[in-house]
């Protein structure tokens, strides 16, 4: 029904007052007096729908190499493209359903650049949830998985003021979704809320295999996370805790192949395989949004206990809102704390015939080791409201690699150096609807 | 008077109705007469309407009414309770709604509709143009 009437409402200008105005009465009256019956019962109709996207181009100085969003994207700007549409660019509907003032369901629908760079949609997340208390609610089927401030709306450039969240911290964990079960407890703590949000469940997905233009599966089962977010006016704390059994049988050749190479080769790829590895994560995260300012950091350290690497990253990031206008400023980096090269087989203990192919391995290896992330980057940058539900975001980042380390970049071509330099500029438009 | 004096004149009385509407009218946080709240921070009222907190301080169960999208009473009032602008508003409800962890509060159209469901229910809270303050609803 407020439906029906806003939009008989925007129509309004456009049409004869005299018969809009008997067309408006009703739909008015009922408004007022359906209107108390919402404090315990459903809306009139109890489906909502909106949507999400950005629309945007990235430019890389850097055309020896493809800088993207995440490890789900196969192309980017710099090599395959000098501005590419295709880092930041998606849209994304969504349907909410209340059945009853208890039980809800939602479907999210988003096309964005696949592992494969195809824009086919995708099922972001499908869940039923039931409302126990005000407090108190569980979430069956695939949820978010909300481990950093903002990277379950990741997504949702309209949300938060960057072109995109700092890759140095949100890379570390690029999955977003949790297919299982989940809850979430509130109370009133210190004079604020204290939230508590668990989950169990697993998550497949395709990612691009760096350097291939190939797709690659992994299976995180056994998914567990916890996170508590303490928010006290402006403020908001986080500290998560998450884990998972990975499987990538991508790298499985590799290391089966090592293992023909007896007890040295064996404890290569134990060492690093990834077969059912418990991988670990611990967040941090501290905001301060009193309005027309803005400071956030946030940390991070994942432990995959395998070639993908032990990694830290972090970043802070400051704005102040001069109206429509919010320039920011970001610094963000992330470093691994495991090494990035191994000796790996020994080769002088190999006849000549085996030596070949177990330095083909060893490279291999090393290969993987080399994209285990380290990086820093600048950023400074504007958001502009250009509507109530519409901006534009312009900004820079220089971004220096670390020794011996291609960072998140991909497709490397010849003559790309380990340990350069880039410079990226952005232009996005972001909406919601 | 002349066609341009004439258009002087619509523009200036344009932008008083401008001026009214986003800085004249003073919004204010009202429960009903019957409520057991007799005062609330701006912070508390912020929680409240931003789906932070479910109930009020006194553990009573706090349905906020809100006036639809696009209201000028709407953009004083997150202004005024919590220094969010209108885009800021949006972006807040955004990263709930499409991480499907909520929906924002019940709108209505007009303050008088709030005032009128606010007078018959003693969980309700709301705000609207003080200049429509009567003895049905407090004042917070």
């Amino acid at each position: 029904m407020l439906v029906q009437y806003g939009l008989g409402a925007m129509l309004w200008p456009a049409a004869v007052v005299v018969a809009a105005q008997p067309a408006n009465t009703p739909a008015d009256e009922t408004a007022i007096s359906a209107a108390p019956g919402t404090l315990d019962q459903p809306p009139a109709s109890m489906f909502t729908f909106g949507g999400f996207g950005t629309l945007g181009v990235v430019h890389s100085d850097l055309p020896l190499a493809d800088f993207t969003a995440s490890p789900f994207e196969s192309v980017g700007a710099g090599h395959t493209h000098a501005w590419s549409p295709a880092v930041d660019s998606l849209l994304g509907a969504q349907v909410s359903a209340n059945f009853t003032d208890r039980l809800s369901a939602v479907l999210q629908v988003m096309a964005e650049q696949n592992a494969d760079s195809s824009f086919s949609p995708h099922v972001e997340w499908a869940n039923i949830k039931y409302q126990f208390t005000p407090d108190l609610s569980v979430r069956v089927g695939r949820t978010a998985l909300g481990v950093f401030l903002v990277n379950d709306m990741s997504n949702i450039g309209f949300a938060y003021p960057w072109v995109r969240p700092p890759i140095e911290v949100y890379n570390l964990v690029a999955v977003t979704n949790n297919d299982g079960i989940g809850f979430s407890y509130r109370i009133a703590a210190a004079g604020g809320s204290n939230t508590i949000d668990g989950s169990v469940g697993y998550a497949d997905y395709d990612y691009a295999i760096p350097n291939s233009h190939a797709t690659g599966t992994a299976h995180a089962t056994q998914q567990f996370t916890l996170v508590d977010t303490y928010q006290r006016g402006s403020a908001t704390f986080r500290l998560t805790y998450g884990q998972a059994h990975l499987t990538i049988p991508t790298f499985d050749p590799l290391f089966d192949a090592f293992r023909e190479f007896g007890p040295q080769g064996v404890g290569i790829a134990d060492r690093y395989e990834v077969d059912d590895r418990l991988i670990a994560f611990y967040g941090l995260s501290a905001s301060y949004e009193p309005g027309d300012w803005f400071a956030m950091a946030e940390w991070g350290r994942v432990n995959t206990h395998s070639v993908l690497g032990e990694t830290t990253g972090w970043y802070v990031s400051s704005g102040y809102r001069f109206g429509v206008v919010t320039p920011y400023t970001t610094y963000a980096q992330v470093r691994p704390n495991s090494g990035t090269r191994d000796p790996g087989l020994d080769l002088s203990a190999l006849p000549p015939s085996l030596a070949a192919p177990a330095a083909a391995l060893n490279a291999g290896l090393n290969a993987s080791l080399a994209t285990v992330a380290s990086q820093r980057t600048v950023s400074l940058g504007a958001r502009f409201d250009v509507r109530r539900n519409v901006d534009i975001k312009l900004q820079w980042d220089r971004t220096n690699l670390g020794a011996n380390s291609q960072g998140w970049l991909t497709n490397l071509q010849p003559g790309f150096r380990p340990g350069s330099s880039l410079t990226l500029v952005t232009i996005n438009l972001d909406f919601v609807f | 008077m002349t066609l341009s004096s004439r258009i002087a004149a619509a523009v200036l009385a344009l932008g008083a109705t401008l001026t009214g509407a986003e800085a004249g009218a003073d919004v204010v946080a009202v429960v009903s007469a019957k409520s057991d709240i007799k005062t609330l921070t701006a912070s508390q009222v912020a929680d409240i309407f931003l789906g932070r907190v479910s109930h009020f301080p006194n553990g009573v169960l706090a349905v906020p009414i809100d006036l639809s999208d696009g209201s000028p009473e709407r953009d004083q009032f997150y202004i005024k309770i919590a220094g969010k602008t209108p885009a800021q508003v949006k972006a807040y409800w955004s990263k709930i709604i499409f991480t499907g962890r909520g929906q924002p509060p019940k709108a209505v159209l007009t303050d008088l509709d709030v005032k009128k469901i606010i007078s018959m229910n003693t969980a309700a809270i709301g705000y609207i143009d003080a200049a429509l303050l009567d003895d049905s609803v407090r004042a917070l």
